[in-house]
């Protein structure tokens, strides 16, 4: 279909072309930058379990996420039933969940996952929401080099 | 600011869809109870804002930051 034409658009990590039905709508946008509601998810490197998610409309606008399950195994996050009917959830299967990732300047081992608000995406109907997590015990502040083995 | 004065059991309507009511204060705790539309998300603030902080570091981290961290975090790395 001509609507499926690929797109180049410009990120943080430079030209990069996209395939237009891997959009991501967020009808809230993210936590701070509410008015921008489009994004696609760009892979760092081939064997990194960083993603830039980046908005379609800014080229500035690019945040670092990753999987957290690769790290921590025991992630738990809960979801309210309000959020589960903006991401028009009806099967946890179409789930997937992010977090963003903080790098201390020219520090990469000091990386950090932030667990406390995780990224959700209906990986069907292509909608993501960012979900703080209320009563949470998982950190703002998860240090990658202090995960047990 | 909107400032009002309400007691324990006393509610407030913020539009047609949205009861505030205050149950209960103990000393400087105030519970409040809210009913508010089922797609209407609610969050403490402090939770809000310490994400929002979160994901402008998240946005902060140079592209060589961001190359060096993905090659010293290997995703076969915990396989």
């Amino acid at each position: 279909m001509a609507r499926e034409r690929k797109q180049v658009i410009k990120t943080r990590l430079g030209d990069r072309e996209i395939d237009p039905s891997g959009i991501i709508y967020f009808p809230r946008g993210l936590i701070g930058l509410e008015d921008k509601r489009e994004y696609v998810l760009l892979q760092v490197r081939d064997d990194s379990p960083f993603l830039l998610l980046q908005c379609v409309t800014d080229p500035g606008l690019g945040l670092l996420v990753a999987d957290p399950y690769v790290f921590v195994k025991d992630y738990n996050i809960k979801l309210e039933t309000p959020e589960k009917k903006i991401l028009k959830l009806d099967n946890l299967r179409q789930l997937a969940v992010l977090v963003t990732v903080t790098i201390p300047q020219d520090k990469p081992e000091d990386t950090t996952l932030n667990l406390s608000g995780p990224i959700l995406v209906n990986t069907e109907a292509k909608i993501g929401l960012q979900a703080p997590q209320v009563d949470s015990k998982y950190p703002t502040w998860y240090r990658l080099s202090d995960r047990k083995g | 600011m909107l400032i009002l004065t309400r007691k324990p059991g006393e509610s407030l309507y913020l539009g047609d869809n949205i009861k505030l009511k205050i149950l209960s204060v103990q000393g400087k705790q105030i519970k409040i109870g809210l009913d508010v539309p089922d797609d209407m998300t609610v969050y403490r603030e402090e939770v809000y804002q310490k994400i929002k902080e979160q994901n402008r570091k998240a946005l902060e981290s140079s592209q060589q930051d961001l190359l060096a961290a993905a090659t010293l975090w290997h995703e076969n790395e915990n396989k």
